[in-house]
Formats: structure tokens, C-alpha cells, sequence
């Protein structure tokens, strides 16, 4: 499994990250997903044989969200 | 009563909003679907799809369900706040300053909604991940009478921004009851527009967030700067609103310089109180008790030159808001109430630690100790909604 965090600085309240948590239902290959609406920040738990990162950001972009990788 | 009416008003505008934004998109969603895919599950007729955008009687109920379960919840929520509350004892300073922290919590939660910096977003309270991951997949089971309500209870655990601001007003009420009546108010208030997103089954939550978002935080932030106006107001503090512009407006509302008692300042049809014999200090009507002893009034010289001030205490305040009074006296404060169920009953004067509920119809003597020329003694209602001054000179 590979962990990587993300900056997503435009969530605007606590169901933005509530929102992006619920990747981890709907992207195959995301085992955990941990956004903090506080930090500005998401934490993607993933197998990295499945998903890449830019199809991590696609999926947060498709929710609104811009990710960065840190 | 008033303040019911106030927290129906918060709940009924920015609450039901706020709460939208928060668990509207996730919760009202997905029981949305949930509801939808019932609708195609059942026999609906010829064209199915047409069914399943025309509105249905079954659908309110699930809806309603999971509103009931949310005010059940907060209504508790809000006695065990107020039984908080009372088991801290809070006295008027207290209670002022909770109203000051309650006030700026709301403040930086506006100025977090405008975005002015990320700083403000401390001033949010995030739920642990366990807890949202839990509520999401609960959402997602199928649907039955349970679900919305266990959704409904649920959201006790991710309270928007106004919700935890009315919390903290609950918890300032220190009753169980106060805080219960405040929370369903409050509640009840917010129910119709999650009802009305719900019921139209879309992702309108999701949407309307980002459009009401900058009202939500001009009204969090008016009423922030309410409350830390209340606050100050019961602090006693200079510079409040109502006290900074209070001497702006004393060709309207300021009262004669008090009289000797015998030509006390009062409507003719008020009987006159003599002084006692001993003390040469009015009686204090209608209970000993509403004078204490941090107020006592000491030896004021001969026994007909007590001045006496009446403030009539009405259900919209205090009139007149400002008083005139002789420095270096003791004076002596008539409170006249009639019929007056307001919160201006609960009268504080911060300065001398008084505080007082006062029967709805009769008068109330308060003592006031001798004040240097240019001293002003304010005076509040407990929730420093109400406010007024005597100025000594």
C-alpha cells in the first residue's frame, strides 16, 4: 500500500472533507481516505498497482477540489 | 419566550442553511436516493421514470422521520447542556463572559466562511474520521423506517457552525428546560429547508451551499457581534454599543435630577414611600431581599434628602434608558414592573453585583450607594438585551 498526502486548499467547510473521504467507496484501489477540512490537507491510502495519482487528483477534481501532491 | 422565538428565527434562516452545508449534501442526499430507489423498485406505473421525479406521499415520511429523530436528539442534547450549565452556577459576570467566547466563536466562524484566512478555520469543530466514515456507509445500507432515524440522531455527532453556537447558548441558559426549549426551537426552525432539499431529491444541497454560504456568514456574523454586544452589556462594560451611544440620545431619554424624597420623581398616582425612623432609608419594597448587603445603604444624612429614582421596567427595556442623579448621595432606585414578562424583569446592575427577578407587576427598591460626580452606574437585563445608566453629577 502507498500513503500520500495531498494539499486541497478549497474546501470550505467540514462536509468538503466529509465529501472527499467518500473516494475511498467510490475510487477501486483506495483503501483509506483521511481529509482534514482544518489542515487543508487529504491523506490517501492506496495500491498503487491499481491507481495512480493523477487519477486520485481527476477524482478529487471531479468532486470540485483541487489536489496537490506534497 | 423571546429567546425562542429568536432561536426558531436563527434555525428557521441560517441554521437550516448551515446545516445544509454540513449535513445536507451527505445525509439528505443519500436518503434521497435511498427514497429514489424505492420508487423505481415499486410498480409505478407505465412510465417509470416520469414516476420517479413526480412527487410521492411515501417519500415525506422517511424525510420526517429522520427530522424527528434529529430534534429528539438535539432537544436532549440541548437539556444535558442546560443541566451543564446549571451545575456550573452561572452567575451574570460568568455569564457574560461565556456570551463574549460564544460571540466570538461566531465571529470566526463568519470570518471563516468569507475565507478571510486559514487561521479561522480553528474555529470549527471537526468530527474524528471514524465517526463521518461510520455515518456515511450507514447511509448507504437499505432503506427502512430505521435508518432515518438512526441518520437523524446521527447528525447530533457533526452540529454545523450555528448549531454549535446555539449549543453554547444552551449551555448559558443554565437550565435543562432552557436548554432543551432553546435547542428544539432552534431545531425546529432549521427542519423545514433540510425537509424541503430532501424532498426534491437532488444534489441541490451541494449547490445551494456555495450560493448561501456568504449569507450564512453575514447573519453568523451580525449575530456574533450581538452577542459579544450582550456580553459587554452584562459586564457592565463602557464600551458597548448601547452604553457608547447611550449619552448620545439624553435630550430624549434622560430623567430631571432626583429630588429629596419629599418630591420624589414619580407619577403622581405612585403613593409616596416614607423613610424608616431609624436608617432614613426608604423601604425597600416588596422583599427585604431585593436589597443585598454589597448594596446596604450607609448613613445618608437627614432623612428627607433621599433621592429617589424610578425606572419603569417594560417589556421592550427600560424607561427612561438614561438617569440623572446628585454625586456623593446614596439614592434610591424604585423598579416599577407591570405586566412585564420580558427579560428585562431579571435586572442587573454589574457594578454592585446586583442582580434580581423581579415580580412581573409591583416595585422593587434598590439601594445605590454614594457615587463620585461623573460616575455612571449601568444597568441590564441578565441577557444584556436590555440596557440604561444613571449618571451621577
Amino acid at each position: 500500500m502507498t500513503k500520500k498526502t495531498f494539499l486541497v486548499s478549497d474546501m470550505y467547510c467540514v462536509n468538503c472533507a466529509m465529501r472527499i473521504e467518500s473516494l475511498e467507496d467510490s475510487l477501486p484501489g483506495v483503501k483509506n481516505v483521511s481529509a482534514s477540512y482544518k489542515k487543508g490537507q487529504m491523506t490517501v491510502e492506496y495500491d498503487a498497482t491499481r491507481l495512480t495519482e493523477s487519477q486520485i487528483v481527476a477524482a478529487v477534481k471531479a468532486l470540485g477540489y483541487t489536489a496537490l501532491l506534497l | 419566550m423571546e429567546q425562542l422565538v429568536l432561536a426558531f428565527i436563527t434555525g428557521l434562516t441560517t441554521g437550516g442553511l448551515s446545516c445544509l452545508a454540513v449535513q445536507g449534501g451527505l445525509l439528505a442526499g443519500s436518503l434521497a436516493r435511498q427514497i429514489e430507489q424505492d420508487l423505481l423498485a415499486a410498480p409505478a406505473g407505465p412510465h417509470k421514470g416520469q414516476a420517479v421525479k413526480a412527487p410521492r406521499p411515501n417519500t415525506a415520511l422517511p424525510i420526517a422521520l429522520f427530522l424527528l429523530a434529529k430534534l429528539v436528539v438535539y432537544t436532549l442534547l440541548g437539556a444535558l447542556l442546560g443541566l451543564l450549565g446549571s451545575v456550573l452556577t452561572l452567575d451574570p459576570i460568568m455569564r457574560a463572559a461565556l456570551m463574549i467566547l460564544i460571540g466570538v466563536f461566531m465571529v470566526g466562524n463568519a470570518l471563516r466562511m468569507f475565507n478571510v484566512h486559514p487561521i479561522f478555520r480553528h474555529f470549527v469543530i471537526e468530527p474524528p474520521s471514524f465517526i463521518t466514515r461510520y455515518i456515511r456507509r450507514t447511509a448507504r445500507r437499505e432503506t427502512d423506517f430505521f435508518t432515518p432515524l438512526f441518520l437523524g440522531a446521527l447528525t447530533v455527532l457533526i452540529p454545523c457552525g450555528v448549531t454549535q453556537a446555539m449549543m453554547a447558548t444552551a449551555l448559558a441558559t443554565g437550565s435543562p428546560a432552557g436548554g432543551a426549549a432553546l435547542m428544539f426551537a432552534f431545531t425546529l426552525g432549521a427542519s423545514p429547508v433540510f425537509f424541503l432539499v430532501a424532498y426534491l431529491a437532488t444534489e441541490l444541497g451541494a449547490r445551494l451551499e456555495k450560493y448561501f454560504l456568504r449569507f450564512v456568514a453575514v447573519v453568523v456574523l451580525i449575530l456574533g457581534l450581538v452577542t459579544v454586544e450582550s456580553g459587554l452589556n452584562l459586564l457592565g462594560s463602557p464600551v458597548s454599543f448601547a452604553n457608547l451611544t447611550a449619552r448620545l440620545r439624553p435630550a430624549v431619554e434622560a430623567a430631571p435630577i432626583a429630588a429629596p424624597a419629599a418630591t420624589r420623581i414619580t407619577p403622581a398616582a405612585t403613593p409616596l414611600i416614607p423613610p424608616t425612623a431609624t436608617t432614613g432609608v426608604p423601604k425597600a419594597l416588596p422583599t427585604p431581599a431585593a436589597i443585598p448587603p454589597a448594596v446596604a445603604v450607609p448613613p445618608a444624612g437627614p432623612a428627607n434628602t433621599m433621592p429617589v429614582l424610578e425606572l419603569r421596567v417594560l417589556g421592550n427595556g427600560y424607561s427612561p434608558r438614561v438617569l440623572r442623579a446628585p454625586a456623593n448621595r446614596a439614592i434610591s432606585l424604585d423598579l416599577v414592573t407591570n405586566k412585564t414578562y420580558s427579560c428585562a424583569r431579571d435586572f442587573v446592575i454589574p457594578a454592585l453585583k446586583y442582580h434580581q427577578l423581579l415580580p412581573d407587576t409591583g416595585r422593587v427598591t434598590v439601594a445605590i450607594p454614594p457615587q463620585k460626580p461623573g460616575a455612571i452606574v449601568r444597568f441590564t437585563c441578565s441577557m444584556g438585551m436590555y440596557t440604561g445608566q444613571i449618571i451621577f453629577e
